[in-house]
């Protein structure tokens, strides 16, 4: 039995192929442009490659988790600059930083139960029902503190914003403790918890563990304010480190994306079940890579999108091949 | 003794015109196959209706002109996106593909110079492309059609980006003017907009594709189940590339249109398209659902957002708002459509049943004749074939003295006399044969439960007469359907009277008609002359057994559940329904004639005091029905029987009881028969005989009917 608990989480090993063939490629990125790229392979340059990953592989935890479970949220982003913004609002009405973060947290929880709640309870698929809270946050911020502006500037002298855009201790930014915390965070999640353990049985066969009365609704609960938190977090490192709140991160849709794409290219199956933090070090590494040397190469954001599109439409591709999936069975959610 | 009575000394029984109960009209409307259609319209008629109560002038022409104008490449988007998720995916890229497909027709003109004809070709081959590539992915090879279509969602708005900042400049200095691209940009043909025009033949297309043609109907069956679709032999994964492709090209179109209209396109062109179109998609189908190509109720949803987000935003409100409405909307439609699916059935199993108050006459004329004051006659009867049959619900016998019956199992049997023993098919009818009567030709004509009336030769041609009748007025559910036809009759002018027993129930649920105890039931007739059906009388309480009387000039109708017998005139039978006999002790069920003149009725069950008086309470049966299991439901007694002998002026003369550890149980029907009562019943599977005393050793049904010949 503990030896069947212990395997749960491991991919076959075909799963695993996929994994070899995206290290192996972050391997070749980094030989390639640590030759051809200048000013790639410094200790400086890592640290810039590390604390601009920061939001992105904190994002990705929560929605590695997210779809482990079986479940997506669209919402993701949303819910990042909601709380950016409220916590950026807050501090600059001169509340102080730690009531200011209670309160933002209190807020994304609401947005986490809202969405766990019209999927687990309300049951609406994943899919449509963030869709749909993304457009909801999205507008009602907006609407009710932005004014209808699309940025938010921060206060730069502020101490939050300080602290959040340095560093902890000499040499250590506090975006990369941040990212190590979540990454850490996520980790016991899947590895130690109970809940970890439900959302891998939830994305393997939802039915079955809803059957054996493990307790999905709750868990779906867990796993979006989970997915709310470490949007909070993203949102923080993020606005502190460009000081604004730019909605139009939402409504481009890039960041999202790339989210998704380090999940899928680390190697997390879609239909869930499978996958698990090293997953999401696999991908950041090759995405970041490959931002990076893109950005010290000087290609402009579009040409990066489309190659990111591509190296996306490859990965899916590749996880066809490498897990399959029987499109028959099914259901609106899974598309 | 033949009848003395006279029809117009008879009480009248009075029939309803009209059954009207809100529970029903609520249930009918559930089982509606066009209820989940509503929710679009009754959303359009919100919007429209709250539009024009608060803004001037907005369904104005010039304003509906103008609407029109911009209205074309969102509506075409809505199109294209109803093709894919029909299909059983989904696209996201239909905003980014609409901005390429409008630069690549921008760019043909204006740098290009090509000639408008070429430039449509241009566009649709751009929209085709991405739709193509968006096929190949989610089709072909079978990825995720979400994450595929959200990778050629970036990737194309990348290239679009880079395109269009190269080449802007140029495009917007161009001065080039073409007649034909104004015409199709800007002008109106038959008062509309040209590019509206467009939209409306390629929703007409998309319609007609749907409805009638090989290609709609494969999308529809892959998009609704993929497996069945691939079982039944369609090419799943062709379909869907197809799909793909057949909505990227309308795409293409619309990103033609806009760029005549507009004759240019900018940075945030086509941003956001994809949950414009999502949106009035989902309000139009009411949620999110593959295998429908409703084009109707899309564009109604189409027409909803549209004029909810051109009028929020002419009212002043800012598109943060809209957006903010728009999501809220989206989670209200999204989560009443997912709670109103799951619970349509339960809600409409809980509202079907809708019993009413019935009083029953006491039991009448029975002094001296209940079973527990006399013998039960029946003990001695002769019981011919056991177990060789299965329900046979009437009897029937020849002059010949051959005696059939109906089977459960949808056959007609023969038995042949002296001995009754050797069962033999006649003709295999299907359905649940109940009713049974000769014709003039000695042709067995019978009421087929769930088939209707049909007609047997002696040779074991089966030939359907009619299962339909007249809709009747004001009823939401379609009653055209003969349900439950269960007995029949001739009058001496070849007309088949016969009786639908229930409009509501099937046969396996009579049951639950007596606990709702309406007038469920009609009389109708049949003109083999004419071959025309109609309604003599409806809503009759289960009408069952039919006989016409000895003179032929009056009907005699069992209404079972109200223990009675009506008689009809038949020279006016829209006088309606007098009470031959009312206060009968049990259930009567089949009325047949005797060689005395008089008449034998069948009880199929007896009442108790316990069910008469719940019957006078209907919101006690209701929670019975909701709140108990069915075999603990309060109910007549089925378990034993007996068979009435009236006179031919409607008196109980006789009474012959089953005893109560039977042989003969419920009893159904009986036929006389030289001398003899032969019986069969619903549940039983055997036939009882029954010597008679006092009666007329030659007397036989068909020479009753017929005569000699």
């Amino acid at each position: 039995m503990a030896e069947v608990v212990a395997r749960a989480g491991v991919p076959g090993p075909r799963g695993r192929l996929l994994e070899m063939i995206v290290v192996g490629a972050a391997a070749a990125l980094i030989i390639i442009f640590s030759v051809a790229v200048d000013g790639f392979a410094t200790a400086g340059n890592l640290g810039v490659m590390l604390s601009n990953s920061a939001s992105l592989v904190i994002l990705s935890c929560g929605m590695a988790v997210v779809i482990i479970s079986r479940g997506l949220d669209l919402s993701l982003i949303a819910a990042m600059i909601a709380g950016a913004t409220t916590f950026s609002t807050l501090i600059a009405a001169g509340v102080p930083a730690p009531v200011a973060l209670l309160v933002t947290i209190a807020v994304m929880i609401a947005i986490g139960l809202a969405n766990a709640w019209l999927i687990a309870y309300v049951e609406i698929p994943a899919l449509l029902a963030t869709l749909a809270s993304a457009m909801f946050i999205t507008g009602l911020f907006r609407f009710a503190i932005l004014r209808g502006e699309y940025l938010l500037l921060l206060p730069k002298s502020n101490p939050a914003v300080v602290f959040l855009s340095g560093e902890l201790m000499p040499g250590v930014p506090t975006p990369v403790v941040l990212m190590l915390v979540t990454v850490a965070a996520s980790w016991i999640l899947m590895r130690y918890s109970t809940a970890g353990r439900t959302i891998q049985a939830m994305g393997d066969n939802f039915q079955a563990a809803r059957l054996t009365g493990l307790p999905v609704r709750t868990t779906t609960i867990v796993v979006y304010v989970f997915a709310a938190l470490t949007a909070l977090l993203a949102g923080l490192v993020m606005s502190a480190a460009s000081g604004t709140v730019d909605f139009r991160t939402v409504t481009n849709g890039t960041l999202l994306f790339d989210v998704i794409l380090v999940v899928v290219l680390g190697g997390i199956p879609l239909r869930g079940g499978h996958g698990g933090i090293r997953n999401i070090v696999i991908g950041i590494a090759l995405i970041a890579v490959l931002r990076n040397g893109m950005t010290l190469m000087n290609v402009t954001t579009q040409m990066q999108d489309v190659i990111k599109g591509l190296v996306l439409l490859t990965a899916i591709v590749a996880d066809k091949y490498f897990n399959p999936r029987d499109a028959e069975t099914d259901t609106i959610g899974d598309l | 003794m033949p009848g003395s009575f006279t029809f117009s000394s008879l009480p009248k029984q009075p029939v309803p015109l009209v059954v009207v109960s809100p529970r029903r009209i609520l249930a009918d409307l559930l089982s509606k196959g066009w209820v989940e259609n509503a929710i679009p319209f009754i959303a359009f008629v919100l919007v429209a209706g709250g539009i024009m109560l608060t803004t001037r002038d907005y369904f104005g022409a010039t304003n509906l002109l103008n609407l029109a104008q911009y209205a074309t490449d969102g509506g075409l988007l809505v199109l294209a996106l109803l093709i894919v998720v029909a299909v059983g995916g989904i696209d996201l890229s239909v905003g980014s593909n609409f901005a390429m497909s409008a630069f690549v027709a921008l760019y043909c003109f204006h740098i290009l110079g090509l000639p408008t004809p070429v430039i449509l070709a241009a566009s649709l081959a751009a929209g085709g492309l991405t739709g193509a590539v968006n096929g190949v992915l989610a089709g072909l090879i079978g990825c995720g059609a979400l994450l595929a279509t959200l990778g050629t969602m970036i990737t194309v708005r990348g290239l679009y980006t880079l395109a269009s900042q190269a080449r802007l400049v140029e495009i917007s200095t161009s001065a080039r003017v073409d007649d034909l691209w104004d015409w199709i940009g800007f002008e109106r043909w038959l008062g509309l907009p040209v590019g509206f025009w467009a939209l409306l033949i390629v929703a007409a297309c998309v319609f007609v594709m749907f409805r009638q043609s090989r290609f709609g109907w494969h999308i529809l069956a892959v998009g609704g189940n993929r497996k069945a679709a691939r079982h039944g032999g369609i090419q799943v994964k062709l379909t869907i590339f197809l799909a793909y492709l057949l909505g990227g090209l309308v795409v293409g179109l619309a990103g033609f249109l806009y760029a005549a209209r507009q004759n240019s396109v900018g940075s945030d062109t086509g941003v956001g398209m994809e949950f414009f179109a999502l949106t009035a998609l989902v309000v139009g189908l009411g949620g999110f659902v593959p295998g429908r190509g409703a084009v109707l109720s899309v564009l109604v949803g189409f027409a909803t957002v549209y004029l909810f987000n051109n009028a929020m935003i002419n009212a002043g409100y800012r598109g943060d708002f809209v957006q903010l409405s728009m999501g809220a909307i989206l989670i209200v439609i999204l989560a009443a459509d997912v709670k109103f699916r799951k619970n349509r059935h339960r809600l409409l199993a809980s509202t079907y049943l809708d019993p009413v108050r019935v009083d029953i006459d006491g039991v009448k004329g029975m002094d001296g004749l209940m079973p527990h004051e006399i013998r039960p006659k029946l003990r001695e009867a002769e019981i011919l074939a056991p177990g060789k049959l299965d329900g046979p619900e009437d009897v029937i016998l020849d002059a010949d003295g051959n005696l059939y019956c109906g089977n459960r199992d949808g056959r007609l049997l023969r038995l042949r006399p002296p001995d009754y023993s050797r069962v033999e098919v006649v003709a295999k009818i299907g359905g649940r044969p109940l009713g049974l009567a000769f014709d003039p030709e000695g042709r067995i004509v019978t009421c087929v439960a769930g088939m209707g009336l049909l007609r047997v030769t002696m040779d074991g041609a089966v030939e359907l007469l009619t299962d339909q009748t007249g809709r009747s007025l004001l009823s939401v559910q379609d009653d055209t359907t003969i349900r439950m036809a269960d007995d029949l009759d001739i009058a001496p002018d070849g007309t088949i009277y016969f009786t639908d027993a229930t409009k509501r129930y099937d046969i396996e649920n009579w049951g639950l008609d007596l606990l709702e105890g309406r007038p469920n039931g009609r009389l109708l007739s049949y003109d083999p002359r004419t071959r025309k059906t109609r309604t003599v009388c409806d809503n009759l309480v289960f009408p069952n057994g039919v006989c016409v009387t000895h003179d032929g000039k009056f009907l005699l109708v069992a209404s079972t559940w109200s223990c009675s017998i009506l008689i009809f005139d038949l020279a006016n039978a829209a006088a309606g329904p007098r009470v031959f006999l009312s206060g009968l002790p049990g259930y009567p069920d089949n009325i047949n004639r005797a060689s005395d003149g008089g008449y034998w009725v069948a009880l199929a069950g007896m009442r108790n005091p316990i069910i008469d008086q719940s019957m006078k309470y209907p919101a006690l049966r209701r929670r019975m029905t909701r709140r108990v299991p069915p075999t603990n439901w309060l109910f007549g007694n089925l378990n034993i029987g007996g068979v009435l002998k009236l006179d031919g002026d409607g008196r109980i003369a006789d009474a012959l009881w089953d005893a109560p550890g039977g042989p003969l149980y419920m009893i159904t029907s009986m036929r006389e028969h030289e001398g003899s009562l032969f019986m069969g019943g619903v549940t039983n599977n055997k036939i009882g005989r029954l010597r008679l005393e006092n009666a007329d050793n030659g007397w036989t049904g068909p020479k009753s009917y017929w005569g000699e010949g």
